[in-house]
């Protein structure tokens, strides 16, 4: 144990991903040992990205303003979208170049080991907006992971009887990680020749 | 293919350890408790990634710490494979495999064929079918890199079935068991499909390794399972029909009753059931000679020669059985442990295992 101050931030630090007990030691010290205006600037930049991004309310992106700029960008088709589980994954599909619709965040994959069911996703979200944006297509870029096709086809049975058609990429992915795993070229040649579930 | 190195951090009985075993054949010498098993175990969890003794990862870890590591190279065809285990008393492992994380962990297993003997091999013919299906599912996995990867994939998807049934049992999500029924079909019909490839691969080796370590019967499997699995046949609709008729009783049981997890293969002398056999010896013999298949198998199908470990095994062994095993040393480099040096044939680099190094 450390002096209170240092131990709350040490604790604070193992709490995030990657982080492990050791490696939040070290930070706790380094940001200690470090000029003041460095501690400042970190913790300055970690409550103004809170106070100042919230979720886009139509898609789930993170954003600035009430939506967020794929969704406000008027040259995007509307009639297609592209369904990831999490905001990181949407700009690793932009930089494909190949996509021009608009996406929609799902908040994970369905896992009942780890307590995700379609409840605790935003799929109630998607079918609001079949309807409400005259949706013809979805895409469903989830992780190339076993929850992942569970996930598709799960939205697959949610959304054919609605008469959108429902795409997943194709493969040639690198199967079991991220979608960030793959390169560009990968990814843009996966999403040009997505199947239909 | 051999093992270049290894070296062990706070395993089992070791602070450290570093081991540099010749190609051919090292005969690692100790009294028991001398750590020589450890050593085997190690480089067979380099392989395997799990204990060969089928000890829970926790008992790896010496006593009184928290993290062992196993690391160790591997000189094959084309270059140099290393391997790095990283196990922690609690928490999940880590596996490096030449500095990356693979994509799944089973992938180590055919780029580094290992086969073990060791005493309770009996249990392979003793106990229940488990053993067995491991013992098929890690032949596939050595021998082809895509059925490591479905057997990851049915694991996990049997257990996100069982995990929904258990938290929602009659109350589980129709739509949401029909996804998890159509993954847990798909992996499950390629999981069985490589076993029948194995077992096709085996079936004239198992027959011959018996003759190998001396013994007249016939031996062949029997594979038998409670979904209707047909080897010559399309078998994905087949399990998603089963896991279907079965789905009231799964609810009531919160359990996943059908699938290659609950198939029985078991092996069969001269027409009798191996498994009620009279007397412990022949049965030895049976679980002797399916190692000899693998090896055989594993030789016979992949461009190098599987690294053999023999765990203890001449002191169970009379002389023909002893025979059988040392016909399988031509090239390949062998690991073998015994107390007794004597007990040993006498080949290749002795190795004196003291409990806290070995040279
Ligand atoms: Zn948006």
């Amino acid at each position: 144990m450390f002096e209170p101050p240092v131990q709350r931030l040490v604790d604070e630090l193992a709490r995030l991903p990657g982080i492990g007990r050791k490696s939040a030691q070290r930070l706790a010290f380094h940001l200690l040992n470090a000029e003041e205006t460095d501690a400042v600037r970190l913790a300055d930049a970690i409550t103004s990205m809170r106070r100042e991004v919230r979720l886009c309310t139509r898609c789930f992106n993170v954003t600035a303003e009430e939506e967020c700029s794929i969704c406000r960008d008027l040259r995007r088709d509307t009639s297609i979208v592209c369904v990831v589980e999490r905001a990181q994954d949407i700009p690793v599909i932009e930089k494909t170049g190949e996509f021009s619709g608009r996406y929609h965040v799902l908040g994970g994959a369905i896992s009942p080991i780890e307590g995700i069911g379609p409840d605790q996703l935003r799929a109630r979200e998607l079918l609001d907006r079949i309807d409400a944006e005259n949706i013809t297509e979805v895409i469903v870029a989830a992780n190339p992971t076993l929850e992942g096709d569970a996930t598709a086809m799960f939205l697959a049975r949610m959304l054919k009887p609605l008469g959108v058609k429902v795409t997943r990429l194709a493969s040639g992915l690198p199967v079991g990680g991220d979608l960030d795993y793959a390169d560009e070229i990968t990814l843009g040649r996966a999403l040009s020749g997505r199947k239909e579930l | 293919m051999h093992l270049s190195w290894l070296e062990l951090t706070e395993v089992r009985c070791y602070e450290t350890l570093r081991f540099e075993p010749d190609p051919g054949v090292n005969v690692l010498v100790g009294s028991n408790g001398a750590g020589k098993t450890s050593i085997l175990e190690s480089v067979a969890y380099l392989g395997l990634l799990r204990s060969f003794r089928g000890t829970p990862d926790e008992a790896i870890v010496r006593s009184g710490e928290e993290n062992a590591v196993i690391r160790g190279e591997f000189e094959i065809e084309s270059g140099t494979v290393r391997v790095e285990v990283e196990i922690p008393r609690s928490g999940r492992r880590r596996v490096l495999v030449n500095g990356k994380r693979p994509t799944r962990n089973r992938d180590v297993m055919a780029q580094v064929p290992i086969v073990a003997f060791q005493p309770d091999d009996l249990d392979l013919v003793k106990r229940g079918p488990g053993l067995r299906r491991a013992y098929l599912d890690d032949l596939a996995a050595q021998l082809w890199p895509q059925a490591g990867a479905v057997q990851q994939d049915y694991d996990r998807a049997v257990r996100q079935r069982n995990t929904l049934l258990k938290q929602a049992g009659r109350g589980a999500d129709g739509v949401t068991l029909d996804v998890w029924d159509e993954r847990v079909a798909t992996a499950g019909a390629a999981v069985y499909r490589h076993r029948m490839d194995v077992l096709e691969a085996l079936d004239a080796a198992i027959g011959e390794a018996y003759r190998l370590v001396g013994e007249r019967g016939a031996l062949t499997w029997s594979y038998t399972t409670n979904w209707g699995g047909d080897p010559q046949g399309e078998n994905v609709e087949r399990l998603q029909g089963a896991l279907l008729e079965r789905r009231p009783r799964d609810m009531d049981q919160r359990v996943t009753s059908a699938g290659p997890h609950r198939d029985d293969p078991s092996l069969v002398v001269d027409g009798r059931p191996a498994r009620t056999m009279a007397s412990q010896g022949e049965q030895r013999t049976v679980a002797l000679a399916m190692r000899v298949a693998a090896y055989r198998v594993l030789a016979a199908r992949r461009s190098m020669q599987p690294i053999l470990l023999l765990d203890d095994v001449f002191s169970e062994l009379d002389a023909t059985h002893t025979r059988g095993v040392m016909s399988l040393l031509d090239d390949g480099q062998v690991l073998v442990t015994s107390a007794r040096e004597d007990e040993v044939p006498a080949i290749g680099r002795r190795w004196i295992a003291d409990g806290r190094n070995i040279r």
